[in-house]
Order: structure tokens, then sequence, then C-alpha cells
């Protein structure tokens, strides 16, 4: 499978001396496109940080990121638009949804496409095929606060593929939700992956999910070792 | 691309549009306090227009007669009539007083005028009902402001009067709508004594043997008629032939009188840079605080909208807006506060003026430095927000 996305010996120490914390301590990661892979590790141990890194919303201390061909980072950020490489090429999922609650569900989602600078009407006609795909179309109309919580979040999914890109970053996206319907996030993380050769990364403490993940990194004291290298079941 | 700032306002307009009002309210008083100053001067311009005066003759070294009390005999007009590139000259007198009609007080600036001929300086222009008064005594004309109407009779001291004629904008630089007198009348109000004055002046020269020669009765009564009787006016309106200079015709008086001439440009300046010119800064003072007061308002309720959707902002940057998409949103929401609030102040302001007890001049041109002053404001008080908004970090719509 081509690659999506590759993390080398990457290290974030926060502050400097005395007070240093060295959170990432050289984190090897590799996923592919089309994959769906779990971060697991007790509190402390670096994921929001590593989620933080990948998103290039920090910048880590040292080390080699790339996304495809392309190289974010090399001891030093190799892109010059941060923000576009995020609209571009990463997609996110948190915790809650964090759709944005003036605009309805379908600009929600389009607003990524037009803000990648598509027409309000392709980026409209995008968001619906995606909201279609992701059977939350008849509710294309209605405002954040108008949607249950699994329908928020699978509008949060949507919004994190619309612009295809090759990594999507998901912090804890099942957190809220109870096993079935976490259950069936996960299924669909795994079929979107597929369908739009997306790498998925999930960060998650959910016991109820972490028996699905084919591939599943446990991150300790900043180092990640992976746990599972194949299926648990059936794969 | 959509207008985020437009989505958000509709989402929450309610907050928003009671904002606006607030402070359209705010900035309708602002634009009645501007029409409040354009008023007073348009008041003096309408006083000075309106006396149909090339030039005013005064007591010498007195800014009178509205800036300052100014006396003169009534004779100084005759030489004046005589003298090269004068048309026409007439006393006038000035005196503001309290007039009680149908029980309650009315103040009017009686104005005494010659009423010999029509077309005096001094006289109403226009008449906008009835006639001029053509009676040496006891007939008024009244400005519509104060209420009277024509037949009704008024009480000026001691004496009736019986409203012939009405007029419009005529005022005085205090806003004071005038009553027109015949001069001699006038003179009687504002020089006339009470009755015990009177009746102790008489005791006085009674008893003078100078005033009272004994055995000759006849000095007695011509002291006492000399000094109930006033031939004083405040001022003298001079109107000067068509193609004359005034100012040469103002030197040539002053040439031959102990008096001031002021001409129309000078008298303009009396009042509105003199007399106007305190009220002028104390309405600029209260402009300033209103200013600061809207901007502070706007501020307040544009930062607060902002850091309600601190998260917003933080998912926003991290999907890639640009801070020019988000600083553009808050400053839209700040101006389409200021709209709006423009909008209701301009309303409001032309709804109350008539209400209020001042002529209120609300000029468009004024309307126009306050619409810009408001976008100014509000794109200066969005400076906060934007700020604020900025320095999110995208890392918190992770979060830990
Ligand atoms: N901004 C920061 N400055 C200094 N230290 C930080 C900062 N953010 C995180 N840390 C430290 O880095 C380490 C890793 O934190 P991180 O938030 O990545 O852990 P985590 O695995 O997400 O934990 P949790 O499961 O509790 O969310 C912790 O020791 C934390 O205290
Ligand atoms: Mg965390």
């Amino acid at each position: 499978m081509a690659e999506g996305i590759r993390i080398e010996n990457l290290v974030k120490t926060y502050g400097s001396g005395d007070t240093a914390v060295h959170a990432l301590r050289g984190v090897d990661m590799s996923v592919a496109k089309g994959e769906v892979v779990g971060l697991i590790g007790p509190s402390g141990s670096g994921k929001s940080t590593l989620l933080k890194c990948l998103g290039a919303v920090i910048e880590p201390t040292s080390g080699r990121m790339t996304i495809g061909d392309t190289v974010i980072y090399d001891d030093g950020w190799k892109v010059n638009d941060l923000r576009a490489l995020r609209r571009d090429l990463i997609g996110f999922i948190f915790q809650a949804p964090y759709l944005i609650p003036f605009l309805d569900v379908t600009d929600n989602v389009a607003l990524l496409p037009m803000l990648a600078g598509k027409s309000n009407t392709q980026a409209r006609k995008e968001a619906r095929d995606l909201l279609e795909a992701l059977d939350v179309a008849h509710r294309a109309a209605a405002m954040p606060s108008q949607l249950s919580g699994g329908e928020q979040q699978r509008v949060s999914i949507a919004r994190a593929l619309v612009n295809r890109p090759p990594v999507i970053l998901a912090d804890e996206p099942t957190a809220p939700l109870d096993s079935v319907r976490a259950l069936a996030v996960v299924d669909l993380l795994n079929t979107m992956a597929k369908q739009f050769e997306t790498a998925i990364i999930v960060v998650t403490h959910d016991e109820k999910i972490i028996p699905t993940f084919r591939r599943l990194y446990n991150i300790r004291d900043g180092v990640t070792v992976e746990e599972r290298a194949s299926a648990p079941s059936g794969g | 691309m959509i207008s985020l700032a437009g989505r958000d306002i509709l989402h929450g307009w309610g907050k928003f549009v009671l904002t606006g009002v607030g402070l359209g309210l705010l900035i309708g008083v602002t634009l009645s306090m501007a029409g409040v100053y354009r008023g007073m001067i348009d008041d003096a311009q309408a006083l000075l227009d309106n006396s149909g005066a090339d030039l005013w003759v005064v007591q010498k070294d007195t800014l009178g007669p509205y800036a300052e009390p100014s006396s003169l005999n009534q004779d100084t007009e005759r030489p004046i009539r005589a003298m090269a590139g004068v048309d026409r000259a007439a006393g006038v007198t000035y005196l503001t007083m309290q007039i009680a009609h149908e029980g309650k007080d009315v103040r009017v600036m009686v104005v005494g005028a010659e009423v010999a001929e029509p077309g005096e300086p001094g006289q109403p222009p226009h008449l906008i009902a009835g006639r001029r008064i053509v009676q040496g005594h006891y007939e008024a004309v009244a400005d519509v402001k104060t209420g009277f109407a024509i037949g009704d009779e008024v009480m000026v001291r001691r004496n009736t009067y019986r409203i012939v004629g009405l007029t419009s904008r005529m005022v005085s630089s205090g806003g004071d709508p005038m009553l027109f007198l015949s001069l001699k009348d006038a003179q009687e109000a504002q020089f006339e004594k009470d009755s015990d004055a009177i009746v102790r002046q008489r005791a006085r020269t009674a008893s003078s043997p100078v005033l009272n020669p004994p055995g000759n009765p006849a000095v007695a009564e011509a002291v006492n008629a000399a000094q109930a009787s006033s031939t004083n006016v405040n001022a003298v309106l001079v109107t000067v032939v068509p193609g004359a200079d005034a100012e040469e015709v103002a030197a040539t008086i002053r040439r031959w009188q102990r008096v001031t001439v002021y001409t129309r440009a000078q008298m303009e300046e009396i009042l509105v840079e003199k007399m106007i010119a305190n009220s002028a800064r104390q309405i600029g003072m209260f402009l300033v605080i209103l200013a600061i007061v809207s901007a502070a308002i706007v501020a307040f309720i544009i930062y607060s909208m902002t850091i309600a959707k601190i998260r917003e902002i933080a998912v926003l940057k991290l999907i890639g807006t640009r801070n020019r998409t988000i600083a553009g949103m808050i400053l839209q929401q700040a101006l389409g506060l200021g709209l709006i609030g423009f909008a209701v102040g301009k309303i409001a302001a032309t709804f109350w003026a008539p209400f209020f007890p001042k002529y209120v001049l609300l000029l468009p041109a004024d309307s126009v430095r306050g619409f810009v002053a408001v976008m100014a404001i509000c794109a200066l008080a969005s400076l906060l927000a934007i700020q604020a908004a900025l320095k999110v970090d995208p890392a918190e719509a992770i979060g830990g």
C-alpha cells in the first residue's frame, strides 16, 4: 500500500533546561493510505503532543515527517504555509464534534472546499455527496445544535474527509458515544479510509474500540511501541 | 466563499439587533446634538437675515444689540438716513421677556420696529398669516412658535395687544420666538417704569425747587413728561442703496457719529463665534464623550461575541482558515453593528427632532460625517477583538 504518513525519530521537548519536559523522545510511526491505526497510551504519555505535531500546530524539536512524497518536517518545517498544509493534507476529527454553530450542516462541511478556493456551488455539491455517503444527507439543512451526538460526529467526519486529505487525525472520536455507535464510527472510518485512500490515526482510551484496530501503537514515556502488527481477527 | 460574519449575525440576530438599536439611540442623541448646534447657527443666521439690515448701528464700544445691551437715542437714525449710500435706517428695540398666555409662561423676544411704512428694517420680512401692524398701538405680530393665534390678546407689561399676523422662523439667537410691536409700544414696554417708581419720581420732581419753581407748574409737568417717555432704541438698522459698498457706508457713519457700526459679516462673527462658541464647545464635549461611549459599547460587544467563539475560531484556524478571513469576519460584524446603529440613530434623530424645544437642523453633510465617524469608531473598536482572535492557538482545538 502507498505510504500515507511516516514519522521518524520525532522528538518534542517543551521548555528547556531544568524545567524541560521530554514529551516525545523519538517516535517512529508509519500509516499507509487506506489504513486505520490506533494510538493508545496512559495519561501524560504524549498522545496529544504527537497529534499536535502531526497536525502541524506545534513545531517538533527534531526528527522527520512526510506525507506521501512530501517532506513536511526535517529538523525544521519544510512547508511555508502550515495553514494551507492543514487545509489540504490533513483532516481533523475531535472528541467533541466542534462544528461551527452558526453554519448549517452542509456549509459546515462545504466550508473547507470553499476555503480552498472552490465555488460555493461546487463546495456544497461535494459536501452533500459526502453527507450522503455518511448517511446524514437528510439533516443537510439543519443547524448543528439540532443534531444528535452521533449525527454531529458523522458531520465532523464528513468535514475531515471533504478535501480528500491523505491523512486524518482523530482525537478520541468515540468518547461521547455508546458502544454500538462507537463501533459504528470505527466501521465508518475503516470504510472511508479505503474509499478515499486516507491514512487515519485514531487516538483513543476507549476500551470498546481498541480491539478493532488491525494495527495499534502504544506510546509510553514518549516512545511508541507497535503492539499489534496484524489484524486481531479474520484479517 | 460564504460570509462567516453574516451567518454568525443571523444565528444570534436578537442580541445583535438589540445592541445595534441601543447603539443607534446613542448615535441618534449624537446626531441630535450636532443638529442643535446647526440649529443655533441657523437661528443666528435667520435672525440676521430676517432683520433685513445691511448694517447694525449700536451704542459705541458695545457688541449690541444681541450679544450685549446697547442703547442709542432714536434721533441717531435721522442723520444716518441722510448719509450717502444709505437707503433706509430704522430704530429697533429687543427685549426678552416672559409673557403669560393661557395659563402658561411663554418666553419671547419683543421686537419694536417702525411700522409707519412697510419694508422698514426690523419688520418681519414675510407673514404666513394675517397682516402687518398698521395701527401705531396695541397690535402685535407673533412667530408661530409662540403658540399664539390671530385674534389672541396678549399682555406685555401693563398693556394688552391683539395678534394681527403670524411669522415663522423669526427667533432670537437664543431660539426664543419673536413678538413684534410697534416701536413706540415696545419702547414703552422696555423703558417704562412701574407706577410706584413714577409716583416716587414725581414726588421728587415736585419737591425740587429747581424742577418745580414756585409759581410755574408747567416746568414740573414738562419734566415729568420727559422722564416718563423714552426715545431710546437698542440699535439702528441700516440698509444701503443697491450697488453701494456696505463697508464704505459703515465707515462714513463711524466718521460722523459716536457709534459702533457692524456689517453683516461682523455681526455674524459676534453671534456665531462669540455667543454660540461656548455652546459649541459644550456640544463638542458631548460629541467626544458619546463617541467614546459608543466605541466602548461596540468594543465590548464585539469582544464578548468573539470570546464566546474562541473555540470555533481555534477550529477554523486548525482547518486552515486564514487570519485575514477571521479578522474580516470580526471587522464585518463591527461594521454591521455600526450600520444598524447608524440607521436606527438617523431614524430616531429625524423622528424626535420636532419635539426638541430648540430648533434641530439635521444637515445631510453631518449625517455623512456621522456615518463615516461611526464606521471608523466601529472598525477601531473591533481591533481589540481581532487581536484576541489572532492570538488564539489552533492547538487549543485539539486540546490536551
Ligand atoms: N504546552 C506544554 N508545556 C509543557 N509541557 C507540556 C505541554 N503540553 C503537554 N506537556 C507535557 O507533556 C507530556 C505529554 O502530554 P500530552 O498532553 O501529550 O499527554 P497525553 O498522552 O495527551 O495525556 P492525556 O491522555 O492525559 O491527554 C505531559 O507530561 C504534559 O505535562
Ligand atoms: Mg491528551
